[in-house]
């Protein structure tokens, strides 16, 4: 290590005879060669060197060993001097990213020191200069600098520099909208202090005004962001917020239905999810909510809001919708994911109890087993698993034997060995679910003839 | 299966990626990417914030100091696989010109000329035996009478010998006689006609160039780990490619302990093809095994309880070879298979395979790449396919309606343009809907519910496309560690992430590099530079596969690593991990998290790897002196040769090469392993093949014939010598002893040029160097024109002399230089002329040296007929001679058991050499 420390005061002064410099020796290669040599030579081996001793700090960071990686950082410095690659990523943007990473780790970098580094790497490169203070806000915010984050989003926001302030539109925008993130914060928290002076009957207007003026910064800028594709939801819903809070839910409804329905945003869940929670807030009617998680059935049939959607319909009255309820919790179930959730085993258990019981619509069942019954037994309905299921949660193995009981008839290995075993230990509910299942066998029967004759034709 | 309630915010554009770019060396730190608000919300009076990338991970640190052999080496013997230096033109023109500008360029002629040399009978068969009556190879001129259908083609032969000395010369001329023979001859003189053989020869360099830049065939990795049902067991079970063609497949029991060990003896499965992949996934409380070969698949049933056998299920055979194979997580039996020709399978042990999709085109556009991939999904009837150009779900139920895009290179990804995709994984062990995609330049995480905006992007700065991945998923709270795996520079990295149910994902903790196989070289004892070079060779083939095995042990848990490298060997090493009281660094605490953090990893007494004071140092130098008795060889940092030789390094090799700041001591047992591995390379794969190698330098490179002759013939004691060697020949004994009169004996045994002083090569050279060039020059001159004198004069006593009788004299000069250099080449080869009991039986020793014999004795008709030689081989055999006769045979490029032949100076040197001479003889049309 001390070869290094004696690399470093050297890069410091750069005075040191080659000779001496050769008692370090993992640093000789990036010596330039004393003897004259012609340019274009001379341009290699330095390229050559500033290769490598990327190389050494590449490898000392992938091992973690920060102070070695920052060591030779200081003789990559070197490389500034004669940036003439016109490559995709040159020195100046190197040493900006992988200077961040190292003070980010090592031991002795102090907030100051990371905030000069980053100030110094601003001057580096215009072409980056956004890009610079957009990480530098991040790094802020992890830290919880709040306020020196919006200062810096701020002072970004205003540069100016010909072109290229136009050719970064994409960092602008994110500036712009973490600026407008931030002011929503302030926001809330002048709102908080108000409810709670409210409360004790106070009134202060300098407060308000300045919530109303934080209120307008973020209401621009957030809006604007959302305007472009992407994926916004932190902004869409710091944006709904707003407006829900000074009574506009018409604009709200608009961002919301935009947001999740515009094709040309991706097709993200958490949309579909905003606006449906936008509805149910508004005591929109039953029909709009249906609508709502129709479409995100159609996008996600795995989604959790799933259970509630197959509750909701599950209650309707309509036959359609009760229809489309089985749809739901067999699809929820088709999912790795669900494999293992009493709530939707519960939901479907209940829904085909419901049915059997009611002898209508068994055909529902069909339909839906039909395209399962291949899969669904060695999925759902092993031997295997009926012994996991049984050790590992009874309320589980109960309402999954119920459901393989009626489909499957009571012959069905999950179904035997769960009721068998739950008899044994004499829980009353699986004497009962043995009794449901030999009284409604001829259910199965019919499930089983009917997605025959439905196979033949 | 809960979705983040916020994801972190991006920006989407759809069309071809935009952005140019490559692989940039730093291009994956230093990004937070974006940030998201945490916390149970923000009616706190402080907002948290997380980033997408360099959250706090946790810390894997390695416990050895390089990777550890696991089994003793793969037991047959090793063929070395191509490198570029085999089929690409090397001249010192080419090499001086910048890299960018060198465009590949195959040594075809090079190919072509081992061809012919190799398989003289396959390339001029017929036309030679044909013809072989016609051309005189001697030295003398023809005979009058068989002039009319005889033409001496000796001129031509040396004239192709000195073209071969000039090769690389810039001045390189073509003689004006070659020209005219190769003109005349090219269209009738091969078997195969040349532009056939040539456009074959050529397309299949370009096939095998293709290979060496990247090799798609071992995606996804020969090397599996089946982890035992009971989660505290420590014992589990390897799955391994084997043999001298990796056909052979063994599931081997391992004990997880300090360092892993195989238990009880391995079930082994002989296969019919080259083993390219083995998947495995647990379904049922088994473990399916998947086998690719290039034209059959393979399915093995190995129950999860240890000891338990293997069974094989079933084989499908393809008539394209298969690119991929991936095992069902959910459905026991079930796999995907994709082929070359664009279709891709279901296929299930009961029912038999489905064929989902057949499209020969790429999904989303054009790429000429006909690899394809699929694997599974969160749902059991989905199927994930894959291209280079991008991820498709469908739904095996009704495969040409349901489908959806699930990754998409282009602007969707925010791809660079040329990226492709290289590995398609499924993460379900970590949350259902994930999947990993890999390309060249980054990896991404995607999440189905989310189609074509990737959840997590990195760039991961690999020098070679990760080809295999391993998913170890952490519990809830924690993070998944991923293993990501190249071929080609072994290099494997250890990320980690979290998120995906709850929170959003994140890339948290930096990125490691494990250990490769190549960087236990310098751990290994010290070795002769031929072993040394050996065993690079070895340790530096690409890696096949990589799998890990998670051991708990209380707090402290451990990551076994392992990686299997294409000659078969499989190498481990351990990471360790405490786990702290807090282990979820999640949301809340991230600010705290964030400032502890560098501590936590710089701390040197948290990990035993990084010492960074002077006695600890020495404290570790003091240990490993313990272990002397092993010659460990130690890496030293202040080693100034390290560095030099760093800079002549393949850059591919450079990380690994790099120097180490903390060196750190093997442990005794992993040092042990490193012996028994060695030992037992060693003594399957012996000394090198010869071809390893570069050829030496012959002499004859270096001066021509003439130079040779003329000094060789000066010395009388070459002519006792000779006359010797002929004595022998003619009593079909062997030399026992040179016991020559004279005290000059071990004089004869150098190498000729000696006895005369340095060679004009060297004397130049070393003038040159001390600058009097000129004057060397100048003597050189006028020493020449003495010289020439003399050897004229030499050469008509000897022309007179040979028309007496035709001599093998001439040849004892260059047998003998043969023979030093072989001798030094080899040790295995036979010590140079041993002393060895004559045929008859009585001893050569002590007997006086016999007379001169006239070579009619050896070469009339009748000892010839006597040796079984029919009539009309005679003359050409006689002819023959005496090429052999004229100059010294080829450089040693044969096999050590020819060359040792050819070195035992008995009547079997007759059989070798005139079998030296048929190889040389179709060289003349070339």
């Amino acid at each position: 290590m001390d070869g290094l420390e004696e690399g470093k005061e050297e890069g410091a002064a750069g005075t040191k005879s080659p000779v001496e410099a050769a008692g370090s020796a993992p640093l000789l290669p990036l010596r330039l060669p004393c003897q004259p040599v012609s340019s274009h030579e001379h341009k290699l081996n330095f390229g050559k060197s500033k290769e490598m001793c990327l190389n050494f700090i590449q490898d000392a960071m992938l091992q973690k060993q920060w102070k070695r990686a920052a060591e030779f950082l200081t003789f990559y410095a070197e490389a500034l001097e004669k940036d003439f690659s016109r490559e995709y990523m040159g020195p100046s943007e190197i040493i900006w990213r992988v200077g961040t990473e190292i003070l980010c780790h090592h031991s002795h970098s102090s907030m100051k020191e990371f905030n000069s580094f980053i100030e110094q790497m601003k001057t580096l490169g215009v072409k980056r200069y956004l890009k610079v203070c957009l990480e530098h806000s991040f790094h802020l915010l992890c830290n919880g600098l709040i306020h020196e984050a919006y200062q810096n989003l701020s002072l970004a926001e205003s540069w100016r520099f010909g072109e290229q302030r136009a050719l970064q539109d994409k960092e602008i925008k994110l500036i712009q909208a973490y600026k407008g993130l931030l002011d929503y914060y302030r926001w809330s928290k002048q709102k908080n202090i108000l409810l709670e002076r409210g409360q004790d009957g106070l009134e202060d207007l300098s407060v308000e005004q300045e919530m109303h003026s934080y209120f307008r910064k973020a209401a621009v800028n957030l809006k604007e962001i959302i305007k472009t594709p992407g994926v916004w939801d932190i902004f869409v819903k710091c944006y709904v917020d707003l407006l829900e809070f000074y009574g506009d839910d018409e604009e709200a409804r608009q961002v919301l239905s935009e947001y999740a329905y515009n094709s040309k945003f991706p097709a993200n869940p958490n949309a579909h999810v905003y606006l449906y929670q936008f509805l149910k807030r508004h005591s929109e009617s039953k029909k709009s909510l249906i609508s709502a998680l129709k479409i995100l059935h159609d996008l996600v049939p795995s989604h959790e809001l799933m259970i509630d959607f197959n509750i909701m319909l599950q209650k309707s009255k309509k036959r359609k919708n009760r229809r489309l309820g089985l749809e739901v919790i067999f699809a929820v179930l088709d999912y790795a994911g669900w494999k293992e959730n009493v709530k939707a085993w519960s939901c479907l258990a209940r829904q085909v109890k419901r049915i059997v019981i009611s002898e209508k619509h068994l055909d529902w069942i069909k339909q839906e087993w039909n395209s399962r019954k291949d899969w669904w037994t060695p999925f759902h309905f092993s031997f295997y698993l009926a012994k996991k299921n049984w050790q590992g949660n009874e309320n589980l193995s109960y309402e999954k034997a119920l459901v393989s009981g009626i489909i499957l008839g009571k012959d069905c290995k999950y179904f035997r060995y769960v009721s068998h075993e739950g008899c044994k230990a004499k829980v009353k509910r699986f004497r009962i679910l043995k009794k449901f299942v030999n009284k409604h066998s001829p259910v199965h029967l019919r499930i089983s003839a009917l997605s025959d004759s439905s196979v033949q034709s | 299966m809960e979705f983040p309630a916020t994801l972190f915010p991006s920006s989407f554009s759809t069309g071809p990626p935009r952005e140019e770019g490559g692989p940039a060396p730093a291009a994956g730190w230093g990004e937070f990417g974006q940030v998201l608000e945490t916390g149970p919300g923000h009616q706190q009076a402080e907002t948290t914030f997380v980033p997408r990338r360099g959250g706090m991970g946790e810390s894997w640190e390695p416990a050895d100091a390089a990777a550890v052999p696991f089994l003793p080496s793969n037991a047959t013997c090793w063929v070395p696989s191509l490198v570029p230096q085999d089929i690409l033109y090397r001249s010192f023109l080419r090499r001086k010109l910048p890299i960018s500008n060198c465009v590949p360029a195959m040594d075809f002629t090079k190919q072509l000329s081992h061809f012919f040399v190799d398989h003289p009978e396959d390339a001029f068969g017929s036309l030679g035996q044909l013809l072989h009556k016609n051309f005189h190879l001697g030295d003398s001129g023809v005979e009058r009478e068989a002039r009319n259908n005889t033409i001496r083609m000796t001129a031509l032969m040396e004239e192709i010998n000195r073209l071969d000395a000039r090769r690389g010369c810039p001045q390189e001329y073509l003689a004006s006689r070659l020209r005219w023979f190769s003109h005349l001859s090219r269209d009738w003189l091969f078997e195969v006609p040349l532009g056939l053989l040539a456009d074959c020869v050529h397309e299949e360099l370009l096939l095998q160039w293709a290979g060496l830049l990247f090799d798609d065939g071992p995606t996804g990795g020969t090397l599996a780990w089946l982890p035992t049902e009971d989660a505290g067991a420590r014992t589990g079970r390897l799955v391994y490619p084997g043999g001298q063609a990796m056909n052979h497949l063994y599931f081997q029991d391992v004990v997880l302990e300090e360092l892993p060990r195989t238990r009880g003896s391995r079930a082994e499965f002989e296969l019919n093809g080259r083993i390219r992949q083995v998947a495995a996934a647990r379904s049922d409380g088994k473990d399916f095994v998947g086998v690719r070969s290039d034209y059959h698949c393979g399915v093995w049933r190995v129950p999860g309880r240890t000891g338990a056998a293997p069974t094989p299920l079933q084989v499908i055979r393809t008539s394209v070879p298969a690119s991929c194979l991936t095992v069902s997580p959910h459905l026991p039996g079930e796999l995907a298979v994709c082929t070359q020709s664009g279709s891709t399978y279901l296929w299930n042990v009961e029912t038999g395979l489905q064929r989902l999709r057949h499209d020969p085109q790429t999904m989303f556009f054009r790429d000429h790449s006909p690899w394809r991939w699929c694997d599974f999904t969160a749902h059991p009837r989905v199927l994930s396919c894959a291209d280079r150009t991008g991820l498709q779900c469908l739904d095996a139920r009704a495969p040409k309606r349901c489908h959806f895009d699930l990754f998409k290179v282009g602007e969707e990804a925010s791809c660079q343009q040329g990226e492709r995709v290289v590995l398609p994984m499924y993460l379900g062990k970590a949350h259902p809907s994930q999947h990993l995609v890999t390309t060249q330049f980054s990896i991404y995480v995607v999440d189905e519910r989310l189609p074509l905006v990737p959840v997590l992007k990195w760039l991961h700065m690999m020098k070679s496309p990760p080809l295999f991945a391993h998913l170890t998923p952490g519990d809830p709270g924690r993070s998944h560690k991923l293993l990501l795996g190249a071929s080609r520079t072994q290099e494997m990295l250890l990320l980690q992430y979290q998120g995906g149910g709850r929170s959003a994902c994140q890339l948290v903790g930096s990125p490691q590099k494990l250990h490769n196989i190549a960087g236990c070289l310098e751990h290994l004892p010290t070795q002769l530079p031929h072993r040394h070079c050996l065993l690079q060779q070895r340790l530096g083939t690409p890696a096949a596969g990589l799998a890990a095995a998670l051991q708990k042990d209380g707090r402290r848990e451990s990551l076994v690593v392992f990686q299997l490298s294409e000659a078969g060997d499989v190498f481990c090493q351990r990471l360790t991990h405490e786990v702290v009281k807090h282990p979820a660094p999640t949301s809340g605490d991230e600010a705290m998290a964030s400032s502890g953090s560098s501590l936590l990893f710089e701390d040197p007494a948290s990990s035993p790897q990084r010492l960074g004071s002077e006695e600890e140092r020495e404290e570790e130098e003091e240990q490993t002196s313990y272990l002397s008795n092993l010659q460990v060889i130690i890496n030293e940092e202040e080693d100034g040769g390290r560095p030099a030789s760093l800079e002549e390094a393949e850059p591919t090799q450079e990380p690994c090469a790099s120097p180490q700041p903390s060196p750190v001591v093997l442990s005794e047992a992993a040092v042990l392993r490193y012996h028994r591995w060695l030992k037992a390379v060693s003594k399957h794969c012996g000394e090198p093949p010869w071809h390893s190698f570069p050829p030496t330098r012959s002499q004859k490179r270096l001066l021509t014939r003439k130079e040779l002759q003329t000094l060789g013939g000066a010395s009388t004691l070459h002519q006792q010598a000779r006359q010797r060697l002929h004595q022998a020949m003619l009593e079909r004994g062997r030399i026992q002893h040179w016991d020559l009169p004279d005290s000059q004996s071990s004089v004869i045994l150098q190498p000729p040029e000696p006895v005369e002083g340095p060679d004009p090569l060297s004397a130049r050279l070393a003038a040159a160097w001390s600058g009097d060039w000129s004057q060397w020059w100048e003597e050189r001159t006028s020493f020449n024109r003495a010289k020439r004198q003399r050897a004229l004069r030499e050469r008509r006593r000897r022309q007179k002399q040979a028309r007496g009788h035709r001599s093998l004299s001439a040849s004892f000069t260059s047998s003998l230089t043969y023979q030093s250099e072989l001798s030094e080449l080899s040790d295995t080869g036979l010590p140079p002329l041993s002393p060895v009991l004559h045929q008859e039986g009585s001893p050569l020793r002590g007997s006086p040296p016999p007379s001169p014999v006239p070579d009619e004795a050896l070469l009339s008709s009748q000892s010839l007929r006597s040796r079984g030689i029919p009539k009309e081989r005679r003359k050409t055999l006689r002819d023959y001679l005496g090429v052999w006769a004229e100059g010294p045979p080829e450089p040693p490029e044969l096999p050590s058991s020819q060359a040792s032949q050819l070195c035992i100076p008995s009547s079997q040197s007759q059989l070798s050499s005139a079998s030296q001479t048929r190889r040389k003889r179709p060289r003349m049309g070339f």
